[in-house]
């Protein structure tokens, strides 16, 4: 005979902020619809235990020109639209992003300065190829970052785009660009608790409403430290949940940056044979970095390979599933 | 609660400098002003000091005994040093610190014993071990018995369970507080033990450190501290002291720390329901509380939430 096993439910205090990025017609913006994340009354996938009201979302991270350091297996696997970040945005969402993360670039093509006229011009094609919501991030130089953020802000106002990053030492001016046209930020931190707290602390004290904002404490790859990310993940998470407000932020981190880093993703050359076929590896590497971030509790995860967001998608499917 | 004064430190640029100087006058006046503000021990730390260590603790030593008749507490590495200021010290000095590390348990006990010194014992290894019950481990089988060896009694010996910072190390924090409980209860008559204190907020904004310092020090207190190597010259922090000492319940901020040492002295917690919260001293304290339990992710600005 079968014993019934009861399942112990922890009953939690707190819960995460709902975030919504992107805004339609009738919230004021163009997107064919805006995407909600966080709202988790429980860790993930636990149903059983409590609300989940969104699944984790994905990004496919496009760059505003052909992005000549990644690896060979990233530029042949978006080969017909590297060159134009508008057909890449329209390609990404063919492929099943659920966002679109836009990074843009010192240079342009030509090897010319890049300038607030050619992103607002990037951002606007953009907008107009794809209705995904949008994440804009910067080239990660404190001035050109502050350039080309307030100019595309302002191109990009009411479309409560994400900016990207606002770091300690620079966020005052990315901030005040979000206030003035209805946008959100993505809150970057070294991979650090208190230094993630801290940064929320400051930038809602300029006056951004915390569901404007995302938690972004940094990860490593898998094999790179990805076990520091995901302790400080959980703790930030296992806060939240205890009703620590200012971790209450859905999170958003980058695993197809840091897999894509990864010698066992970015080369072919200097590898043992034994660690066999390279694109196969390459993909499986991004895919179980992002698996694993799911479940420490990413709400957005930024990432490269059409084949992996596949795989990743298909893992969050099969864990989004609300018996009873 | 007996302050052993923390200011002569090499970590402090200024004593540093008038150390490399040779200039008396400044570690006179910080010798001073630390036992006119109420220090009855005066700490002495000159780092390693591998090149002149006896002739540098000496210098130090004479220097403060020709202004102040504190007893000294002697913090260096080098052991050559640390006798020198042994056999310099006119009053009953401090030998700071032996470890159950095998060169410093093997030693520095015998130094105190030597000269009639007492001796801080840190209940830790090569590494510090996060849990209260590994420290006792420590204090039990490595360090008393060593201390006992060589002819020390234990009234003697003041055992710091090591603070970790709040700032970086939070989940350790109770550890501290939860090692003096445990410490004591492992001899009859109790052992005294000692800490750190500002080793709790390292890494803190300055302006915040003095609060969380004397916040975490009522919660030792409450555990059964008896001395604390900390700031003589923060006038907050011996008004905590002697609201806890006093049981003095005649401010709101009194009868909240009274009630956070009872709670904490009965392994309980401080409720929301103890603080009023329209009075931001009390809400200060309150999310001090918050932050050493580890209820809270400390943040600098942890006070502005």
């Amino acid at each position: 005979m079968a014993e019934k096993v009861e399942i112990p439910v922890q009953k939690w205090s707190g819960r995460v902020r709902e975030v919504t990025l992107g805004a339609t017609k009738e919230e004021g913006g163009t997107r064919t619809r805006s995407v909600t994340v966080g709202g988790e009354a429980t860790l993930p996938f636990l149903h059983f235990e409590g609300e989940l009201p969104h699944p984790p979302r994905i990004a496919i991270e496009i760059q505003d020109k052909k992005p000549e350091e990644w690896s060979p297996l990233l530029l042949k696997a978006w080969e017909e639209v590297i060159d134009d970040p508008a057909a890449w945005a329209k390609k990404a969402e063919e492929r099943g992003a659920d966002l679109i993360l836009l990074r843009l670039s010192l240079d342009d093509a030509q090897g010319e300065e890049n300038t607030p006229e050619k992103a607002k011009s990037t951002v606007r094609r953009v907008l107009a190829a794809t209705g995904l919501p949008l994440l804009i991030f910067g080239p990660g130089q404190v001035d050109k970052d502050n350039e080309l953020l307030v100019a595309v802000a302002e191109e990009a106002a009411g479309e409560r785009v994400v900016l990207g990053v606002c770091e300690e030492k620079n966020y005052r001016t990315i901030v005040a660009a979000a206030l003035a046209h209805g946008h959100l930020v993505d809150s970057r931190t070294p991979m650090d608790v208190n230094l993630a707290k801290q940064l929320i602390i400051l930038i809602h004290d300029m006056g951004l409403p915390l569901d404007r904002i995302l938690m972004d404490p940094s990860t490593g790859a898998l094999g790179y430290g990805i076990e520091y990310g995901y302790s400080v993940m959980e703790r930030l998470r296992l806060a939240a949940l205890h009703g620590d407000t200012m971790t209450q932020q859905p999170i958003l981190v980058t695993p197809g940056e840091e897999a894509w880093r990864a010698k066992e993703a970015k080369v072919e050359e200097g590898i043992p044979e034994a660690w066999g076929d390279w694109e196969e590896r390459a993909i499986m590497w991004e895919t179980m970095t992002a698996t694993a971030l799911i479940e420490a509790g990413a709400d957005v995860m930024v990432m490269r390979h059409p084949e992996s967001v596949r795989l990743v998608k298909e893992a969050i499917d099969k864990l989004w599933v609300k018996e009873g | 609660m007996e302050i052993v004064g923390e200011c002569i430190h090499i970590i402090s640029p200024k004593v540093k400098n008038a150390m490399a100087k040779g200039d008396k006058g400044y570690i006179q006046e910080l010798a001073l002003r630390q036992a006119k503000a109420g220090a009855q021990v005066l700490e002495l730390n000159i780092g390693p000091q591998k090149k002149a260590g006896p002739e540098v603790m000496e210098w130090m030593v004479d220097a403060i005994q020709e202004v102040v008749d504190l007893p000294l507490s002697l913090d260096t590495t080098n052991l050559a040093a640390m006798e020198a200021g042994l056999k310099r010290a006119r009053k009953r000095a401090i030998v700071n610190s032996a470890s159950a590390a095998p060169e410093r348990l093997e030693s520095m006990p015998p130094l105190a014993a030597k000269y009639n010194a007492r001796l801080i014992a840190l209940t830790m290894g090569k590494n510090i071990p996060p849990s209260a019950e590994a420290r006792i481990e420590i204090a039990m089988e490595t360090l008393m018995p060593r201390i006992l060896e060589v002819g020390l009694s234990l009234e003697d010996v003041y055992f710091d369970p090591l603070i970790l910072t709040v700032c970086g190390m939070q989940q350790y924090v109770m550890q501290g507080v939860e090692t003096v409980r445990f410490l004591k209860q492992i001899a009859e008559p109790p052992p005294k033990t000692i800490v750190g204190l500002s080793n709790v907020s390292n890494g803190a904004p300055h302006e915040g450190r003095s609060l969380i310092n004397r916040t975490y020090l009522v919660m030792l207190m409450a555990a059964g501290l008896d001395a604390a190597i900390a700031d003589p010259l923060d006038p907050r922090l011996w008004e905590f002291i002697r609201l806890v000492e006093e049981r003095d319940d005649s401010t709101p901020v009194g009868r909240l720390l009274l009630r956070l040492y009872d709670a904490v002295a009965s392994m309980g917690e401080l409720s929301p329901d103890d603080v009023d919260m329209s009075d931001p001293e009390q809400v200060a304290i309150y999310k001090t509380v918050q932050i050493l339990e580890n209820k809270v992710i400390y943040a600098d600005s942890y006070l502005r939430v």
